[in-house]
């Protein structure tokens, strides 16, 4: 089983052009179809976040994420992606209405989306210009210093703090960081 | 990706080759190396319906996680395990050997692979069900909590009365957090005076709140710690150690919860085990601290408090349960022995609040009079403790609140010596606590205590004293206070306390009923019957209160009609007898009170009611001829 998946990244990871293979094996959204990923002709960023269903430190974030979709949605597209081939459409969608998100989801299992924005876990952001440019990867604030070492509220609040330049057409000035949360090299 | 394979590539070719040169060392496998450290040490919490995020019950579950158990457990970070080893052996223990880490580690590096299934040790077996059995009484809290999706880590206490009509003896609690995932710590303190149920805003409406005092009014301090964490197995107590139950008591259920990402409810309940052997050995939970002392300046990196006490008594400690907040780093308890050798009770390298709980003694540490135990506890205040709840750090004192901070080494400790020997034990704490605070609330209230229990009232009066003066809103200190003037037969003070109590707390039955019982020592019995019946309404099953009511109203009714006033009398009397129905006396003082009032037929149906009560009564007899000749002649 393992290998098979690895077979089916590499395939889909070189044929990502392909629109045949990204039908199968590429990010599609829930409805199974393929998506435009930047907003060519709005010039709005687009953001990724990371998500796991069965990932506690990512499920924690659900309501700073729902906050930031709130406050900054009508200026940027925002994407949830389930990497975890396991989460099937009917699991995303309970997972999805028990946390209240309202986002457009994508599911990822080959994680082709996963290697493009450069994510590690869950959770984990992902900011690109309008052209498709990643500005900004890493984690979604600075409150998981590591594994069970949290601060009472974060002091950096890294994505918003990326999407808010990406969307007032300013440099973003921190490019990547490294987010806390669940492997996914585990989902593969 | 091409570079990826080719990792794989090599590691197969490696693990192969190593296959070939080393017959002996086979690799490693789940079902083989990492199954019996998981299902040991993981599972217990990685379960359905436990406080662990996800299962990990089988190699699926295993091989979805392995990267990150292979981070968190080199990390040490899981299994969760504050003590250091080697400064003392716990029940609890669940921490991984540096040889099973290093295994997980090369297991993860070699793909996880599963191994044949062959090697498989048994699958872990848990009950979702009551682990001890059906418990005998299981209690609800009255409404459940509602988490919030997100927001700040709170700490909530629900009151749950214990519903029961006799006093019966504990041997096991099992808590059953309802929604682990969210509860990373819980404890029931017992309050025998339902002094914490007025802290709420409507009955069973529980309130806020980290660490709190319960009032009590009587000596019979905590046994035996009633806690749960997560991977908590429950257990009965040693035998000869069950804990008293009294009906009317209140459970107060203080939880820690940690919000999770979607609104939760929280609904715990409890469940009790009984046993019909009583207490035999008398336990005890004490305490060192040095709250008031901690004054942590922003930034100080290394801030010690410590405390110190010398035992009067051969101890066994059998648990220990150190407790501090987000500034906790070091924590270290020991004993200095009379010879001079020290032996450790427990010592936490990073103490993490998310993770505390009370640890059991594998074998109980034998500490011989005189010996010090101590506490050493060091505090990180600098921006850098990632747990501090101020950015940028502030002054922090010692206080009960989540951003105040406290130190705490509590022990449960049995003496050696036969009987109860808990008040020597709490006299020398409390001597300590009042060294320490000279005006204190707690030291001089429980010295008061203390010295009222050994029936010296006199004494405890000054303590009682300065208790009030620490705490002057207490209505529990004003009551005690009263209540040893009372018992010193300073019977008009004691009154005006009890008044003052009760202008602080009008709800406080204690007070009410205290200030009844001393108005009808002086004889007051309008007053005093007033307020019996308004200790009745506030607690309608407080059998003393009824008692007294009733005796307060037959001795009222006693004197009007010594008074010349049969009237008033037939109504207390009548009034007394909704509390002593059989009692033979208040029927036959009635009986000829309402003789005198010419109502011969009501009086023969009292005297007949004393007489089956009590035949041999010869007044009832007597009177109850003179009505009948009466009646008859009528």
């Amino acid at each position: 089983m393992r290998k098979a998946y690895i077979v089916a990244a590499v395939i889909s990871a070189v044929l990502l052009a392909v629109p045949a293979f990204a039908e199968t094996s590429g990010p599609t959204d829930l409805a199974g179809k393929t998506v435009q990923l930047f907003d060519t002709n709005h010039s709005k960023p687009t953001v990724l976040i990371f998500v796991r269903t069965d990932c506690p430190i990512s499920n924690r974030y659900a309501p700073e994420l729902i906050r930031l979709y709130n406050e900054l949605s009508s200026n940027a597209i925002f994407y949830l992606v389930y990497a975890d081939p396991a989460n099937t459409v009917e699991v995303i969608h309970q997972h999805m209405a028990e946390y209240g998100y309202t986002f457009t989801a994508l599911r990822d299992p080959s994680h082709v989306l996963v290697k493009f924005a450069k994510v590690r876990v869950t959770p984990e952001a992902a900011v690109f210009s309008a052209r498709g440019q990643l500005l900004y990867h890493g984690r979604i604030d600075n409150r998981y210093v590591d594994f069970g070492k949290a601060m009472p509220q974060p002091t950096r609040r890294d994505l918003e703090e990326a999407l808010r330049a990406a969307v007032a057409g300013k440099p973003v000035q921190v490019a990547s960081t490294t987010a806390i949360g669940c492997f996914l090299a585990d989902v593969q | 990706m091409t570079r990826l394979l080719l990792r794989a590539l090599c590691a197969a070719a490696f693990s192969v080759m190593a296959a070939h040169t080393a017959d002996a060392a086979p690799a490693i496998t789940f079902y083989r190396q990492i199954a019996p450290i998981i299902y040991k040490n993981c599972a217990h919490c990685h379960r359905p319906g436990e406080s662990g995020p996800f299962s990990l019950l089988n190699y699926d579950d295993v091989k979805r996680r392995a990267t990150q158990i292979a981070a968190v457990t080199k990390r040490r970070y899981m299994p969760p395990w504050l003590p250091e080893p080697g400064y003392g052996d716990f029940v609890e223990e669940r921490r991984l050997s540096d040889a099973q880490i290093q295994l997980i580690q090369e297991w993860v590096k070699q793909g996880s692979p599963a191994g044949p299934i062959a090697d498989a040790p048994a699958a872990p077996q848990f009950t979702s069900e009551w682990q001890l059995g059906t418990p005998d009484l299981v209690l609800h809290v009255q409404q459940p909590y509602q988490l919030s999706a997100g927001g700040p880590e709170v700490f909530w206490n629900f009151i749950i009365p214990v519903h029961l009509k006799t006093t019966r003896w504990v041997k096991a609690i099992e808590i059953r957090p309802g929604n682990a995932r969210v509860i990373h710590h819980a404890s029931v303190i017992v309050d025998r005076s339902r002094s914490a149920r007025r802290r709420e805003k409507s009955p069973g409406s529980g309130f806020a709140g980290m660490d709190l005092t319960v009032a009590e009014t009587t000596f019979d301090p905590d046994s035996t710690f009633l806690a749960w964490k997560p991977g908590n197995v429950p257990a009965p107590e040693p035998d000869g150690m069950a804990w008293r139950a009294d009906p009317g008591m209140d459970f107060v259920f203080n939880v820690h919860l940690r919000p999770s990402g979607k609104a939760e409810s929280v609904n715990p309940a409890i469940g009790l085990y009984f046993t019909d052997k009583p207490r035999t050995k008398f336990a005890m939970l004490m305490e060192l601290e040095h709250d008031g002392a901690i004054d942590i300046p922003p930034g100080e990196r290394d801030y010690v408090v410590s405390d110190d006490f010398r035992t009067p008594l051969d101890l066994m400690v059998l648990a220990v349960y150190p407790h501090a907040h987000y500034l906790g780093r070091l924590m270290e308890g020991y004993a200095m022995l009379p010879d001079g050798t020290r032996k450790w009770l427990i010592r936490i390298p990073e103490w993490d609040l998310n993770w505390q709980g009370v640890f059991h003694c594998k074998k109980p540490v034998y500490l011989p009079r005189g010996t010090v135990i101590s506490m050493r506890y060091h505090y990180d205040n600098s921006a850098d403790n990632v747990r501090n709840p101020n950015k940028p750090p502030k002054r922090v004192r010692g206080g009960s609140q989540a951003n105040d901070e406290m130190g705490n080494l509590w022990l449960q400790v049995l003496p050696v010596e036969k009987g109860d020997q808990r008040a020597v034990l709490q006299d020398a704490l409390m001597r300590r606590l009042y060294e320490k605070y000279p005006e204190d609330f707690i030291a001089n209230f429980n010295l008061g205590d203390l010295l009222l229990s050994q029936g010296k009232a006199a004494n405890a009066i000054p303590y009682f004293e300065r208790a009030w003066k620490a705490e002057p809103r207490s209505a529990l200190a004003a009551t005690e206070l009263g209540t040893a003037l009372a018992s010193a037969s300073r019977m008009p003070e004691a009154i005006q306390r009890f008044q003052q109590a009760l202008d602080l707390d009008p709800k406080f039955t204690d007070a009410r009923y205290d200030l009844a019982s001393a108005e009808a020592a002086s004889g007051q019995w309008e007053p005093a019957a007033n307020g019996f019946r308004q200790v009745l309404k506030e607690r309608p099953d407080d059998a003393k209160a009824r008692e007294h009511l009733g005796e307060v109203l037959f001795t009222w009714g006693d004197e009007l009609a010594g008074a010349g006033n049969p009237g008033a009398a037939v109504e207390r009397y009548s009034e007394a007898l909704t509390y002593r129905a059989e009692d033979a006396e208040l029927h036959t003082n009635l009986g000829v009170t309402l003789a005198q009032l010419m109502r011969f037929k009501e009086a023969q149906a009292e005297l007949v009611a004393a007489l089956r009560i009590d035949p041999s009564s010869e007044t009832a007899r007597k009177a109850l001829a003179a009505v009948q000749a009466q009646i008859k002649d009528k």
